[in-house]
């Protein structure tokens, strides 16, 4: 029987099933393996395992045979769950099986509503303390003489699950996306965005006053689809995650506004978080963590920024970003010179299928050795939609014609070229064997072809997150809201600001 | 019965009033520039000064402005996800009503309508004027006496420099006392009461701005000389 309620992602080799009494025999096996004289009886483990409110586990490998085994109890009428025992054959310790059954228990635990974990662990075992207090649990009481018949103690440990795996609502307002999402920890439930992207249409670009006009408005309905996506109530969310910057002034306020207002009328606690850590924090719901380091790539109409992240929560550094206009404003900005349509990606990806990318040999900003010293990481799209702006130009101005799909697949060419240059570049420079995208522009197809190749030649991994969670949105924020209650943090106070120009550093704001 | 009062359209301003129109409790910043960093503590000031939980709030009062935009949004915000989080209405009332009830409130005695006024003998009228920046006023105009307990406005919420509103109402012989003030949320959860007691309270809270965003359609630009 396959296992649901966990999104845990298992090495090769290895499997989690339901334990069943066929189990029993190999089970008894390894709990005299691992406990000796203080193993329980086969008539105990017996009826555990056909009780109706315990879930036992057995971890296999491919050939079926049982590695470790774990069971949880959970009383229907009551908040709390025990664990009532874990084990793990004294020959495959060493390999994280502990923590995968662990993770699984406490997984199905939130899944049938718990809100404490507790367990005894002997207080002459300090790797499977280790084991507890690194998935949070603390240490409340000691049971004095509690294993017969050595007569060792029981230390008691708590978990309050609401940490392990908090239910957090996230605000994203940052550009023209009014996006609310819901998570349980590492899992998504609800992620619901409403665009202001027609709108601006006719204007070739976000325009903040109408972008902000345009949250104010979507709040509620968007708060609204979200709750009944996640089939939750307000009552069910343990915390509030919030955008603060970086964005568009005017649009910020509106979600840090309306954020801190649903914090003292529900008074659950509140967490300011960065918009572009958001864009590399959302790997966790996919993955249920984030590998690092890790590169991240962040392509939009707002942003085009390079981070080396050592850990999300507390070292993520800018290694560049651009000095002028964002990738995602260059193809609108090129769609417009073309006779293109708002928003300019996919208009362009469009006219540039026939094309030939190599016609015509436009500008790689700031990629000159001359640039390199200074702006190794920096991008500059500026110069480069000037330069189609004047092809163009004189095509027209003499006369000839020019082909469309060679200008939009040249210019496609030259954007791609230097992310991907750049973004290798410092994987390389950094020995960072792994690459996160995430941003609009990301939708763009010759983008993912040309990220897949230079990751595969240079042996990085390549990460792209599913394209819902690519573009901005409230379930990255609440994601990684997560994050930072999983990690211990206090929540922000009330006084925090909205800022258009966040530092990337500042993964929280207090 | 107890309303949660918030005003952005100037500064922040947040109130708690009873059923009786009483203030429990209330914040005023007059700084135009922070809305978003002291919203939430005005709130959470207020109900803490009233010594109220927020589960014991019935409804919310919103300013809907007329106010430039930035500030505004932040307290329109606000109230709509207070409503959300306590699953209770939010109410909008216009700003300049609440200024004006301020003003009229005390100075006449609605029961008795309007006195003579002795000195021209035309003013019948109050003019609410608020700063709507790029050297323009908003304008609300209205009668000099309650109606119920009800500021009645006559023309208005409006946009236009202060000199053409002036010489348009000179040239309708329209004579006014003016009053430039700024909202204050206990006053605006008053004409809520008077509103619910009425039945005409509303729970349209779209901002009113009075004015398009700022953006002008793209055109290519030449590039080359």
């Amino acid at each position: 029987m396959t296992i649901e309620n966990t999104s845990l992602k298992l090495p090769a080799g290895v499997a989690l099933r339901l334990a069943s009494l066929t189990d029993l025999d190999a089970i008894m096996v390894l709990e005299h393996d691992c406990f000796a004289a203080e193993a329980w009886s086969r008539q105990n483990m017996e009826a555990e395992l056909t009780e109706p409110h315990t879930y036992y586990l057995v971890l296999h490998d491919a050939e079926g045979a049982i590695l470790g085994y774990a069971g949880l109890s959970k009383l229907s009428s009551s908040d709390q769950s025990d664990v009532q025992t874990i084990a793990v054959s004294p020959s495959q310790r060493g390999q994280g099986f502990g923590k995968i059954l662990m993770r699984a228990l406490l997984d199905e635990a939130v899944a049938r509503h718990a809100k404490e974990c507790f367990l005894e662990v002997r207080a002459d075992n300090p790797v499977a303390e280790s084991l507890y207090r690194t998935l949070g649990f603390e240490q409340i009481d000691v049971r004095k003489n509690y294993y017969r018949p050595s007569g060792v103690d029981a230390l008691v440990m708590r978990l309050d699950l609401r940490r392990y795996a908090p239910v957090v609502l996230g605000i994203e307002t940052s550009c023209d996306e009014t996006g609310i999402g819901i998570v349980r920890g590492n899992q998504l439930l609800a992620n619901v965005i409403s665009s202001s992207m027609d709108e601006h249409a006719r204007f070739g670009g976000v325009v903040p006053e109408i972008a902000a006009r345009a949250h104010l408005e979507a709040l509620r309905p968007t708060m609204a689809k979200a709750l009944e996506e996640a089939k939750l109530t307000l009552d069910d969310i343990d915390a509030i995650a919030v955008t603060n910057g970086p964005g568009l002034g005017g649009a910020l306020m509106v979600g840090v506004g309306a954020a801190k207002a649903l914090a003292v009328a529900t008074g659950k606690p509140i967490y300011a978080v960065n918009h572009l850590v958001g864009h590399v924090g959302v790997d966790v719901l996919e993955r249920g963590e984030l590998e690092v380091p890790t590169i991240a790539l962040l392509v939009s109409g707002g942003h085009t920024s390079l981070l080396l992240v050592r850990d999300l929560l507390d070292d993520v550094e800018l290694l560049g970003e651009t000095i002028d206009d964002a990738a995602g404003e260059a193809f609108d900005k090129v769609a417009r010179v073309l006779g293109l349509k708002y928003p300019g990606g996919p208009e362009i990806d469009r006219a540039a299928a026939d094309g030939d990318p190599r016609a015509i040999r436009f500008p790689r900003g700031l990629s000159l050795p001359k640039d390199m010293a200074e702006h190794r990481y920096d991008f500059s799209f500026s110069g480069l939609k000037t330069a189609v702006a004047r092809h163009v130009e004189v095509a027209e101005a003499s006369g000839q014609s020019y082909s469309k799909a060679d200008v939009a697949a040249s210019f496609r060419e030259a954007v791609v070229d230097v992310l991907l240059t750049k973004a290798v570049n410092a994987c390389l420079d950094h020995n960072v064997p792994r690459l996160l995208l995430g941003g609009g522009v990301v939708a763009n197809r010759r983008l993912r072809e040309v990220a897949a190749e230079q990751c595969e030649k240079h042996g990085i991994e390549l990460r792209i997150p599913a394209f819902s969670l690519c573009t901005d949105n409230g379930a990255m924020i609440a994601a990684l809201g997560a994050q930072l209650i999983m990690a211990g943090r206090d929540p922000s106070s009330l006084g925090f600001s909205a800022d258009s120009t966040l530092a990337v550093t500042d993964v929280q704001s207090l | 019965m107890r309303i949660l009062a918030i005003d952005t359209s100037a500064g922040t301003s947040v109130a708690l009033i009873d059923e009786a129109g009483r203030s429990l409790g209330e914040f005023d910043s007059p700084d135009i520039m922070r809305h978003a960093e002291t919203i939430g503590h005005g709130i959470q000031q207020v109900l803490d000064s009233a010594g109220v939980q927020a589960k014991q709030v019935d409804a919310v009062a919103v300013g809907r402005g007329p106010a430039p935009f930035t500030g505004l949004r932040v307290g329109l915000a606000a109230a709509l996800m207070f409503g959300v989080g306590r699953g209770i209405p939010v109410y909008g009332v216009v700003s300049h009503d609440a200024i004006a009830l301020a003003e009229l409130d005390g100075v006449l005695d609605a029961a008795a309508g309007v006195p003579a006024d002795t000195s021209s003998g035309a003013d019948q009228n109050l003019l609410v004027l608020t700063d709507a920046r790029r050297k323009e006023v908003y304008w609300s105009l209205y009668r000099r006496a309650l109606d119920g307990g009800q500021p009645v406005r006559l023309e208005g919420p409006g946009v236009q420099t202060l000199a053409s509103l002036q010489a348009d109402l000179a040239d309708r012989q329209v004579s006014y006392l003016e009053a430039a003030a700024a909202c204050r949320a206990a006053n605006l959860a008053r004409v809520l009461l008077t509103q619910l007691a009425a039945g005409n309270a509303s729970e349209d809270v779209t901002a009113l701005y009075l004015r398009a965003p700022d953006a002008v359609p793209a055109k290519p630009k030449q590039v080359s000389s």
